[in-house]
């Protein structure tokens, strides 16, 4: 399955070639907010702001639309863009698959406001078909006019990486040519209390992936990233997804140029990392970049996608490194064939998202 | 070409607590239907709910879980499988709405009034992804995945587990949807005006609206070599599924239905039969104005006006994310029984609507079936059957 475009938006923007930007730049200072909740103190974020997401050519079609489908909106858009793949004859052949762990839960805690504040009987109906999860999977094929299968799928830190392998087997039975497949997560003022009572949040600012630790450090982020796949050779731009694999299974580590961890402190223990290391290959993590997410996976297998069609390393943008392991210091040109993101949920189940030149 | 096989069915819904139950309750006609018990609510609208949960499954705070347990038992049993998942490659991929999101009213009341409130809706929300939970106590090692596409959720579950089957993910999936009827959606689908005061009369001239519900339908899939090799003989299969998008509007059905003549089209071609080999169709049929016009428009177009058709959610009400699940559990076994109940609450046909669902129990001969699901975001699935006998 070849990767042919990517779309981001995230707490320093929109765009691929802004994330590439933001990589190199390395790691910056989260936002600091105070929570309604809790007076006097203030809490990291990473957050999309307004403006990145105010988009004149789609407003229309998106004037109701809450901050998690215009994120997904704009991501999946600018993926299809960056692919020059055009879909007007195509349809029913391009399908959607959008994974988030949380979905449009601002506008769910919206909606429950008006229940409490004005009784059932005298609610918002676009507030409740928005809170939806499917919401931005149906705005994102209104606006793209696409009349394919599309899919909403949740499962906290491996959403992304179910859908992936959806995205595969839709590609390899022919339900489909293209797929747009991506995440898309936000974290509102609730979440980022649930947050503060459920993680260690870093007040320093810094997620760091490689203390491995059993408490480890988190900052919240929100956005969201799409990749326009297929399985026609001639639309590799970026790379190939070789292969995605879970829990027990086996995977073959050979050659692999960097392993990137996706550890970012949001889904707990973080010691089986270590389990995880190659003893060869770099090793990367760049949650830091755009903050903890259960479908974190997604930005990350962004940056490995552009290392490799940019044959480049990026360093790691926050290298607290106790254990001394192999870390990318400097950005620099490096020959990139293989690079694998690894995961573990809450059970310690294991993902591997292995990219291929 | 690899045959995908049912091999098991579990069904729970204000129809029955079990799929015996069920058919008997279609046959008498029974809808068991009533005021809203499970939370305090004025709205004045009626509900099919689920009036007993066993007891080893009830689980506080986790109602769509409990009912998903209960249908995951019944089909387990049925496909005699209930001690033999270890070593398998199980795959889970469930449908839902409610069980997908975190809108604890108390929890958040609190949290408003307070400040602060405690974790434990939190936790549970955190414990309740319906296919991760449904995976760990069933402790099946294969993909998990919870679909939430809204009112097509457990259809298109169960499309994404023929696609693992055929694409070698895993050997047997459990596939459907489950949801609880929960306060937020009773005062959403409200506030949208599309329930009705009385109960629902799917494509009636008169109909007035949905009623919701509440259950779960759960499907044992596996390939029929796999089913083979333990033994387990089945007539039923998955012969196809097919989905598309209407691109048109968050809540309103694409007036034309192209979505859903689209979804059809690919179920068939992928069963590899035409139109006039299906027998009957059960129909998302929801009683609202809009769904039952676009719906029964697009049934004509593509099967013929006089093909049969139900809407079981006469019986169950609309049951979310459980509905494609239930659905097509019903569906199959139709098929495989050879009848299909009457079309409950349908007294007067709609000039505007082509075909009539069927005003009593009505036998049925051949050997596919379709089930169909639409859904807020205007997703559009369609499901094939068939029978091997």
């Amino acid at each position: 399955m070849n990767i042919s475009g990517i779309g981001i938006i995230f707490t320093h923007g929109r765009g691929i070639n802004k994330y590439d930007e933001a990589l190199r730049q390395g790691w910056r200072k989260p936002s600091l907010i105070e929570l309604p909740s809790v007076p006097n103190k203030q809490f990291p974020l990473y957050p999309v702001e307004e403006k990145t997401i105010t988009d004149k050519g789609i407003s229309g079609k998106t004037r109701r639309a809450d901050k998690f489908s215009k994120m997904a909106v704009l991501a999946a858009m600018d993926a299809l863009q960056d692919s020059d793949l055009k879909i007007d004859k195509k349809k029913f052949s391009l399908g959607i698959i959008v994974a988030s762990a949380f979905g449009p839960h601002v506008t769910t805690f919206r909606f429950l406001d008006d229940i409490l504040d004005y009784g059932e009987a005298n609610v918002s109906p676009t507030l409740f078909s928005h809170s939806v999860h499917n919401a931005a999977a149906s705005y994102i094929a209104s606006v793209l006019d696409s009349q394919g299968p599309t899919i909403t799928c949740t499962q906290f830190s491996l959403s992304f990486q179910q859908a992936l392998i959806l995205s595969k087997a839709w590609l390899h039975e022919g339900r489909c040519e293209y797929v747009l497949v991506g995440s898309v997560d936000e974290c509102g003022t609730v979440m980022e209390y649930i947050c503060s009572q459920k993680l260690k949040m870093a007040h320093d600012g810094k997620i760091k992936p490689f203390t491995f630790s059993a408490r480890p450090w988190a900052v919240p982020g929100e956005g969201s990233v799409f990749f326009l796949v297929s399985r026609d050779k001639a639309l590799k731009k970026y790379c190939q997804i070789e292969e995605i694999t879970l829990g027990c299974q086996a995977i073959k580590e050979e050659d692999i140029d960097i392993t990137i961890l996706d550890a970012d402190g949001i889904a707990g223990d973080e010691s089986q990392y270590r389990n995880s290391l190659p003893t060869n290959a770099y090793i990367a993590g760049y949650a830091p970049i755009f903050g903890s997410m259960m479908t974190g996976s997604s930005f990350q297998c962004a940056a490995g996608a552009l290392m490799i069609k940019n044959q480049i390393r990026y360093a790691c943008p926050v290298q607290d490194n106790p254990y001394n392991v192999n870390i990318c210091k400097v950005t620099k040109q490096a020959k990139m064939k293989k690079i694998q993101c690894i995961r573990y949920n809450c059970l310690n189940e294991k993902a591997v998202i292995m990219l291929q030149q | 070409m690899i045959k995908i096989v049912i091999t098991g069915i579990g069904t729970i819904s204000a129809a029955g607590a079990n799929l015996t139950e069920t058919l008997d309750n279609f046959q008498d006609g029974k809808r068991n239907a009533g005021p809203v018990s499970l939370f305090p609510s004025t709205l004045p609208y009626p509900v099919f709910e689920v009036k007993n949960i066993p007891e080893k499954w009830r689980k506080d705070g986790m109602r769509t879980l409990s009912l998903a347990l209960c249908a995951v038992e019944e089909a387990l049993n049925d496909a005699e499988l209930r001690h033999h998942l270890s070593g398998l490659r199980v795959g889970v991929c469930l449908g839902t709405t409610v069980a997908s999101q975190l809108n604890d009213l108390d929890f958040y009341d609190t949290y408003r009034s307070m400040g602060e409130a405690p974790m434990d809706p939190v936790d549970r929300f955190l414990r309740g992804n319906l296919a991760g939970a449904v995976a760990c106590i069933i402790k099946a090692q294969g993909p998990c995945l919870t679909v939430v596409n809204a009112c097509s959720s457990g259809a298109d579950a169960i499309g994404v587990a023929l696609s693992w089957l055929k694409n070698g993910i895993c050997d047997l999936v459990l596939a459907g949807g489950a949801d609880e009827l929960n306060h937020v959606p009773f005062c959403g689908f409200g506030s949208l005006g599309i329930m009705s005061e009385s109960l629902c009369a799917p494509f009636d001239r008169d109909r007035m609206g949905l009623n919701l519900g509440e259950g779960a339908g759960i499907l044992i899939l596996e390939t029929e070599t796999f089913a083979r090799q333990r033994g387990q003989k089945s007539q039923l299969y998955l012969a196809g599924y097919g989905s598309a998008a209407d691109a048109y509007h968050l809540t309103a059905p694409r007036p034309d239905g192209a979505g859903l003549e689209a979804a059809l089209q690919k179920a068939l071609t992928e069963a590899n039969i035409t139109p006039q080999d299906i027998c009957f169709v059960n129909a998302h049929g929801t009683a609202t104005q809009d769904n039952d016009k676009v719906e029964g428009n697009v049934l004509a177009r593509v099967f013929g006006p006089d093909i049969k058709i139900i809407s079981t959610k006469g019986y169950t009400g609309h049951t979310l994310g459980a509905a494609g699940g239930l659905e097509t559990a019903f569906t199959a076994v139709a098929l495989l029984k050879g009848w299909i109940p009457a079309s409950p609450g349908f007294e007067n046909p709609d000039d505007e609507i082509p075909v009539m669902p069927l005003m009593e129990e009505t036998s049925i001969c051949g050997n596919y079936v379709v089930s169909t699901s639409l859904a807020f975001g205007g997703n559009n699935s369609a499901l094939v059957i068939g029978n091997k006998a």
